[in-house]
């Protein structure tokens, strides 16, 4: 059996592939949450300005609810960015590797990241138990300024955030060793570096997404 | 190890992990948390990892960000692009090389609102050059104009990376959003400048078009509003401090919206508009906590103080490295993201910048100009590509020739930055006072 076979065929390979998928629908979820949180936030702001300029009544505690919920949208979304590949990285020098090196690189890459976001996980949950004290009603130790939100629930949605963003982690590692083993596998699980033609589409795609009509990249840009 | 080296080996050690293509949150956070565990040992070090990502995100002033980009993400759906390009066709298209100065003008206005560089670009090759190929006009320069004016995107206002410049230098997000504005409009000018000149020189290369009835002018200017709103509204409320940047920003993402909506933007487009901002978001969130931890640990080392005594010891005057300090992001900028690139290198930069004696609202300005430029330029120049990409009948060398001139013109402006700087400081020095 070829490398190749072990790849379609292989029983790892498929439960990896649909894992990663299962998860992807979790994370686009909460990304697509953080994305509606943004836009409750925009209308929050208008009522804002308006209620003070119009009716001279601003919303009561209007910093304090954006504060709470600035970490929905600073965090939930970080596990599916990593998934995509969206965090900033320089890719001039890995992406000039091929089969084994780069994997094997990729590997240490996702290790180094794994353990400072365990880190942070962890003392990130002891800031939040900091906060978190139930001799109060509703464990309210620490609370906002203006109307006294309970600052713990947006504590907790930190590690919880790295908690998710090390189950992705996870999946991409054993895709990325998975290659290691068997570099001629076709890749599952992993965010593969963008060509400048993949960097340009997406751009393309982005600006056009008000346009009827796509534009899609089919020759090599530079041999023309 | 004195703490000035674990510093200089902690930043070795970041670069090294960020060649190795290792996310650059993660890389900033590591080094961070070990530097500051190395010096103040393992639970008050850690605790500043487990602290700083709350304490920095949650952070009122950063708010502002998810705004500005929203406007980007809803603006490509408002119908704006055309609407810009009709209406600076008709008020401008009578000078030599009008289209093309309309493009500049188009081009610019809306990536200020976009926020982004090259999708602008992408999306003006579809809307400016048929009509620059249709009336004549040189292809390098019907290229050029709409890979340059793009990077026009982060100075005029609304601009994410200013503020994320502001941010990480602890200056007012307002005055640095207000500052953006006339060094913006001043590199639109000198673009429109050079094509003037070029066209009078060769009028070959693009000929004025006939002027519309004034009636006809009038009538191309609403379908622009929301363009102008948003920008005016941004730029007013800085300016009388009326309401703050995430209110500004959320006023202005409300009238794009309604544009959209209007022009029948479907919830499925609205939902990917979300989900990108989304996620772009939560990318420039990890980074600047990423950055902050580890600016947390080159406080502890010194680092930043070091070299800023450092620089202003060197027999050369000010201006000199200044303009090495520029050039090194030139050459930074061909190979990193602008955001990445701003933060990993403002920390220890900016600090020395001061102590040369130069404002930082100023550097923000000159510095974003410098990462912009980087856009135009090889090896990638991803803007060029783009162009090249939507109109494969204008092969990627002709794009880069057409380039060119505005290269030159941007190395003219960025001059002008450095012996006037009164151009970037006197609007925001009107808020201050």
């Amino acid at each position: 059996m070829s490398d190749r076979d072990i790849a379609v065929f292989s029983p790892g390979a498929r439960l990896l592939s649909s894992i990663d998928n299962y998860y992807f629908q979790f994370e686009k979820l909460l990304n697509l949450l953080a994305g509606i949180v943004i836009m409750g936030l925009m209308f929050l702001g208008v009522i804002q300005v308006l209620g003070r300029k119009v009716i001279n009544f601003p919303v009561p505690g209007y910093v304090d609810l954006v504060e709470f919920a600035m970490v929905i949208f600073a965090f939930l979304a970080i596990s599916y960015c990593q998934k995509l590949g969206g965090h900033v990285r320089m890719e001039i020098i890995i992406g000039r590797f091929k089969g084994r090196t780069l994997w094997f690189l990729e590997c240490i890459g996702i290790l180094i990241a794994m353990y400072i976001i365990a880190v942070l996980m962890y003392y990130s949950y002891t800031h939040f138990l900091r906060s978190f004290d139930c001799s109060f009603p509703f464990c309210v130790g620490d609370s906002s300024m203006d109307i006294e939100l309970p600052i713990w629930p947006t504590k907790l949605l930190v590690p919880f955030a790295f908690a998710m963003l090390l189950v992705r982690f996870s999946i991409q590692l054993l895709g990325y060793f998975r290659l290691f083993l068997y570099p001629d596998a076709e890749p599952i699980a992993i965010p593969m570096i963008e060509t400048v033609d993949e960097q340009a589409q997406h751009e393309i795609d982005t600006g056009l997404a008000g346009e009827e009509e796509k534009v899609v990249i089919t020759s090599d840009v530079r041999d023309q | 190890m004195t703490e000035f080296e674990i510093g200089l080996a902690g930043t070795g050690a970041l670069l090294l992990m960020v060649f190795a293509g290792v996310r650059i949150y993660a890389v900033a956070a590591i080094v961070g948390v070990i530097g500051v565990v190395y010096i103040i040992g393992w639970d008050a070090g850690a605790g500043i990892g487990g602290t700083v990502p709350h304490s920095k995100s949650v952070n009122y002033a950063l708010s502002v960000l998810p705004m500005f980009i929203l406007i980007g993400f809803i603006a490509y759906h408002a119908g704006l692009t055309h609407a810009l390009f009709r209406a600076a066709r008709a008020w401008v298209g009578w000078v030599p090389g009008g289209l093309a100065v309309a493009s500049v003008f188009a081009t610019a206005g809306f990536a200020a609102v976009s926020g982004a560089s090259t999708a602008t670009a992408a999306v003006f090759s579809r809307v400016a050059i048929p009509h620059m190929l249709e009336a004549g006009y040189d292809r390098r320069l019907a290229a050029g104009v709409v890979a340059a004016g793009g990077t026009l995107a982060s100075l005029i206002p609304p601009s994410a990376i200013l503020v994320i410049y502001a941010i990480i230098v602890e200056e007012s997000v307002g005055t640095l959003i207000m500052a953006g504005f006339v060094p913006g409009v001043v590199s639109a000018l000198v673009y429109a400048a050079l094509i003037i000149g070029q066209c009078k020189l060769n009028p070959e290369l693009g000929r004025p078009i006939p002027s519309p009835p004034m009636k006809e002018k009038i009538a191309s200017l609403p379908g622009t509003l929301p363009i102008i709103a948003v920008v005016a509204i941004i730029f007013y409320s800085m300016y009388s401090g009326t309401a703050t940047p995430t209110e500004a920003g959320a006023l202005g993402a409300f009238v794009v919206l309604i544009m959209a909506i209007v022009r029948g933007m479907s919830w499925k487009n609205l939902r990917s508009a979300l989900e990108e901002t989304a996620r772009l978001t939560v990318m420039i969130f990890a980074l600047i906590w990423g950055i902050l931890i580890f600016v947390r640990f080159l406080g502890y080392a010194g680092l930043p103080q070091a070299f800023a005594e450092w620089i202003v010891t060197l027999p050369f005057p000010p201006l000199i490295i200044m303009i090495g300090i520029l050039l090194g992001y030139a050459i930074l900028g061909m190979f990193m993201d602008a955001i990445g690139m701003l933060l990993l290198t403002l920390p220890v930069v900016y600090p020395a910048v001061i102590a040369l004696g130069y404002d930082p609202i100023w550097f923000g300005i000159i510095v974003v100009k410098m990462c912009e430029v980087c856009l135009i330029t090889p090896p990638v120049g991803l803007n060029c590509y783009v162009v090249s990409a939507v109109r494969p009948d204008i092969p990627l060398g002709d794009v880069f020739r057409g380039i060119a001139p505005f290269f030159v013109a941007d190395v003219v402006t960025i001059g002008l930055f450095l012996a006037f700087p009164g151009i970037i400081l006197w609007l925001p020095s009107l808020i201050n006072q």
